[in-house]
């Protein structure tokens, strides 16, 4: 039995070697560096305590930033999960070219963010851009898209929405396709209407879906950098900086290794906690447990 | 409470089909207001297809659908009035038990008074006055199918209540009592109810009137007494009872009928024709005798079943196998060679396969 056992173990070495070495090891090093003052003219592994750590209290950059996220992650994830619910109660009964306008919708999911970014700064130039163009045709007055913090961050979500709402489109279909057909017969015995249906019978029963999908969503916007890199580059100043984009600032560009370790350390640290927290709310909210 | 008539209502899935590939071929019923039918047949003989062109989830491809000689073939469900128990309880899970049973009612914009007070009403009929507040979701498989069955009842002015194997995923000992209840407020309430079971008992006990189907085909329409006495053919008489009705070929010569050489009288004289002859007689009637006598025949006792209260004896009798099913309290009779006494007036006679009526 022990013989076989270690067998087992000996298979499972690979795994957990590339686990350790890309998220344990990485991690740990981190919590390391985070109390060191390694930076660009001091690239050594001292320690220093606490200081890092207290130095980011004072960071109202960082803060900023932290708070910047939760609007623009909450915000797009909410306009992304009616939008993409909409989209799939379109062509989730029979529709005239169903799979045509399927494949469609998901296209923007399928590009390259960096890509895509790239092209939307094209899109929101302020005096070369189509938007502005069509703005001035409806006689209305151009808007500084990219330079001016409000329309800097409108822009940014606009972008968000764009690419996300196709992947809150997949998981929404999936979870309409699947379920029972058996509620809406009842609900059409019983003389429900398509408003009282929707929102007693599909809502309902997309709960688990709706949660699963948001929840996915919210961890993938927590992430969100690469598309302020190229649209703003968090400007104008810092205005549209998100944590992702901050510390790859702090820590790659301007190499204050140390001090954006122990960044890194809360942003992650807030980020489980926040999220988690969440979770258990929506869980909550559409009394998922229990369920039979 | 409505009358429900079909008239040369038929149904096929794909189109094109020829007539005689379709679900449900084309035939004409008629379902008395307040009175209780069940559909019974084995899957795939087109009860659920009747159903639910009866409850406008299906449109035929021919005839039209009357509810109190109106026609009502295009109008959608929602329309229609009706109420529908499905195989699996349906309910709406983010409601509480008086929810579900409101919902219909909400629906159709009563007033909150006339709303509780027809839901308390049926609740308590259904057993569920005690739990209105639960969510639903939290409530056994029986007890959902109560919610599901009381969502029909609340509607007073339903056209009628339509089952469809409701009884399918109730556990058995459950499902007694459930039938049981289900009768009595169907008794109480007096709807017109179409009951589809694949389960002969549940028909036989459950209704007033049982139409027995095959191969989208309406075989038979009776009382379930008209079916257990006299099934128009040997399939409704194998569908019907437990064990099956015995059909036994006899020959003819001219004179009477003969089983083994010896002569057995049936019900009614028919007339001679070339067909092969069948009788038939319910297991329930063969009884086993110690004396000789008219329509008694000699028999080699081959086995023995044991179904609760009564045995059914199987009798070899002229080289084919005849079923008595006797009280238990008779006890098995001693030594293998018994005689069969198969009783004149339930010996029907059967020509290619259909009931000789009586001429």
């Amino acid at each position: 039995m022990d013989g076989l056992r270690r067998h087992k173990s000996m298979f499972l070495l690979p795994g957990l070697l590339t686990l350790f070495l890309i998220i344990i090891f990485p991690l740990l090093f981190t919590i390391r560096v985070s109390f060191s003052g390694w930076n660009v003219s001091n690239p050594r592994m001292n320690f220093i305590g606490g200081a890092n750590y207290a130095a980011m209290l004072h960071d109202g950059r960082f803060w900023a930033s932290i708070t910047r996220l939760i609007l623009l992650a909450g915000g797009t994830v909410v306009i992304q999960y009616v939008i993409g619910f909409g989209m799939a109660l379109l062509v989730w009964r029979e529709v005239r070219g169903r799979r045509f306008w399927r494949v469609l919708f998901l296209v923007p999911m399928m590009t390259t963010p960096v890509v895509m970014a790239a092209i939307w700064q094209t899109i929101f130039h302020e005096s070369l851009g189509p938007v502005n163009d069509l703005l001035g045709t409806l006689g209305l007055s151009r808007i500084p898209w990219l330079t001016e913090s409000g329309p800097a961050l409108a822009a940014l979500m606009i972008v968000e929405v764009w690419q996300w709402t196709p992947f809150m489109f997949l998981l929404l279909l999936a979870g309409l396709l699947s379920l029972p057909k058996e509620p809406f017969m009842a609900a059409a015995i019983d003389g429900a209407g398509t408003w009282r249906t929707f929102w007693k019978v599909t809502f309902p029963l997309m709960a688990p879906v709706s949660v699963a999908a948001t929840i996915i969503r919210l961890i993938e916007a927590s992430k969100l950098s690469d598309s302020v890199y190229v649209l703003t580059s968090g400007g104008p100043g810092s205005s549209t900086e998100t944590p992702g984009y901050y510390l790859y600032i702090q820590g790659l560009r301007d190499q204050q290794t140390g001090y954006s370790g122990a960044m890194s350390l809360t942003y992650l640290v807030l980020m489980i906690v926040t999220l988690t927290g969440v979770a258990a709310l929506l869980t909550r909210a559409f009394k998922l447990k229990g369920d039979s | 409470m409505a009358q429900l008539d079909i008239v040369d209502v038929g149904h096929a899935y794909a189109p094109g089909v020829e007539e005689e590939r379709w679900a449900l071929k084309p035939l004409k019923l008629t379902f008395e207001s307040g009175k209780t039918y069940a559909l019974v047949g084995p899957s795939g003989c087109g009860k659920t297809t009747l159903l639910n062109i009866l409850s406008g989830l299906v449109t035929p491809s021919r005839g039209r659908v009357l509810f109190d000689g109106a026609d009502v073939t295009a109008l959608p469900t929602k329309a229609r009035n009706i109420a529908q128990v499905f195989q699996f309880p349906v309910i709406y899970k983010s409601m509480t038990v008086y929810e579900n049973l409101a919902f219909p009612l909400r629906c159709r914009r009563w007033d909150r008074a006339r709303i509780d007070a027809k839901v308390q009403q049926v609740a308590e009929a259904l057993d569920l006055h005690d739990r209105l507040g639960q969510p639903a979701r939290r409530l056994t498989a029986d007890d959902k199918q109560l919610i599901s069955l009381g969502r029909g009842l609340v509607r007073d002015d339903v056209a009628a209540v339509l089952m469809d194997e409701p009884l399918t995923v109730i556990d058995p000992q459950l499902k007694h009592s459930l039938r049981r209840k289900i009768r009595e407020i169907t008794e109480q309430f007096r709807p017109t109810v179409i009951y589809v079971t694949h389960d002969q008992y549940e028909a036989m006990s459950f209704a007033q009137e049982v139409l027995v189907m095959k191969d989208g085909r309406a075989v038979q329409q009776g009382t379930p007494e008209q079916l257990f006495e006299a099934p128009s053919s040997t399939y409704v008489g194998y569908f019907i009872g437990s064990p099956a009705m015995n059909y036994l070929t006899v020959d003819r010569n001219d004179g009477p009928f003969t089983l083994g050489g010896r002569t057995l009288s049936v019900a009614w004289d028919i007339p001679h024709s070339a067909t092969e002859v069948h009788v038939g007689v319910r297991p329930e009637y063969v009884k086993v005798v110690t004396d000789p006598g008219p329509n008694t025949f000699p028999g080699r006792l081959r086995g023995i079943s044991d179904h609760g209260a009564q045995r059914v004896l199987e009798v070899e009798v002229a080289g084919q196998l005849v079923r008595a099913k006797t009280p238990r309290e008779e006890g098995v009779p001693a030594g293998e060679e018994i005689l069969v006494h198969l009783p004149r007036a339930k010996v029907l006679p059967y020509a290619d396969g259909q009931l000789v009526l009586r001429s």
